[in-house]
């Protein structure tokens, strides 16, 4: 892993992710891992053909490090309970996604904690 | 004289609008009762293959064992020569190409839900990317050749066979010009559909001919459930696509106020 996160924890799982794809082909994304990133919030956006949290979280060295983190499309967030307003700028959360293969600081995302510690949405 | 005159044109012009109106315009109970005699599809379809999207925008497991759901992609189709061509054109640039939308076909096999509005007079299906499709079903015969031309969505003219909605579909773009996961069907493929309900799906049996890319015909059989947790069709365009390609392989582009397109 390129990175690493105070606060973050990475765990290897191997996962039985649905065969379907989104608008684009997955194999930019390791789906054989899951990493929980901790950080700020600069940009929640709710776009189509996809939502993108931009966080930043601390690397090793104390460096912040912006991660763009790709989600489906509001419709089918709007179906798990998410909103527009689901995060705001500045605010504290946790995100649990599969990685970039290439390294780079992003990932699709598979779950979200909010400030209080509970999941946003259902991803149900 | 001519005032009388006058006001005998003018009766007799209202006399014969009001003539073609009714022949023209079904009266509103007539309307009414062609309503009543057609399917009615509500709710927010989405093809099986995206059933249950969950927030990262892939389908949850399919329970095992499930059978294998066809797509549209034309992966499989009997594609002659010019079509393995084709294919394998879209196959070399495809990572990392970014999309404009859905289009037709793929936009029946999609990531995003659409509504089924039965009419006497048309089907429109629509999809939460604002993208339309007319299907004429008041008896009018396919345009003339002359009065069509390659579009995204194509021509369509259909017609009821019991509560089976029968569709043909010409002049559409090449799919994979549109959207790169679609096929490179020729602008003079012909596309048959047959929509109708089977318990609480909808099912679409797709047959493409094309002379262009094709040996035969190729069939494919969608399937839809409803997604309920929609309560209304919210429409985005298709602004923020952040597909980019690095060594052959797609990734995240930065945002568009760092740098990114």
């Amino acid at each position: 892993m390129r990175f690493q996160f105070a606060g973050a924890v990475a765990v290897a799982l191997a996962l039985t992710t649905g065969s379907a794809e989104a608008h684009h082909s997955f194999a930019m994304f390791d789906l054989t891992r899951e990493v929980t990133v901790s950080g700020t919030v600069r940009q929640f956006q709710w776009t189509n053909p996809h939502a993108y949290i931009q966080l930043v979280a601390k690397d090793e060295q104390g460096r912040d490090v912006e991660w763009s983190m790709e989600m489906g499309a509001p419709m089918y967030l709007y179906a798990r309970g998410w909103r527009p307003g689901s995060l705001k700028n500045g605010m504290r959360i946790s995100v649990t996604l599969n990685p970039l293969r290439n390294g780079r600081p992003g990932g699709v995302v598979r779950d979200v904690t909010g400030p209080d510690g509970k999941p946003i949405g259902t991803n149900r | 004289m001519r005032a009388l005159l006058a006001a005998a044109v003018a009766a007799a012009c209202l006399a014969t609008a009001g003539s073609a109106l009714a022949q023209g315009e079904p009266s509103a109970a007539a309307r009414v009762e062609a309503f009543a005699k057609l399917p009615y599809w509500p709710g927010y379809w989405v093809s099986e293959q995206y059933a249950n999207t969950t927030i990262g925008g892939t389908a949850a497991p399919r329970p095992p064992g499930s059978p294998p759901l066809q797509r549209l992609n034309g992966f499989n189709a009997p594609w002659n020569e010019e079509g393995k061509a084709r294919q394998a054109e879209a196959a070399r640039t495809r990572g990392g190409r970014r999309a404009d939308g859905w289009g037709y076909p793929m936009m029946m096999d999609a990531a995003t839900p659409f509504q089924v509005m039965i009419t006497p007079e048309e089907v429109l299906i629509v999809n939460a990317y604002g993208e339309t499709r007319h299907i004429y079903t008041d008896g009018r015969p396919m345009p003339a050749a002359e009065d069509m031309w390659p579009t995204v969505w194509g021509t369509s003219i259909g017609h009821w066979e019991g509560d089976t909605l029968v569709v043909e579909t010409v002049q559409v773009q090449m799919p994979y010009t549109y959207f790169h996961g679609a096929p490179s069907f020729s602008e003079e493929a012909r596309y048959i559909e047959r929509i109708r309900m089977d318990g609480d799906r909808l099912v679409m049996e797709f047959t493409v001919e094309d002379p262009v890319t094709l040996t035969g015909p190729w069939s494919a059989t969608i399937t839809h459930l409803r997604e309920e947790a929609f309560d209304r069709m919210v429409q985005m365009d298709f602004s923020n696509d952040r597909t980019g390609s690095e060594n052959g392989i797609n990734t995240i582009e930065p945002p568009a106020d760092e740098g990114g397109e």
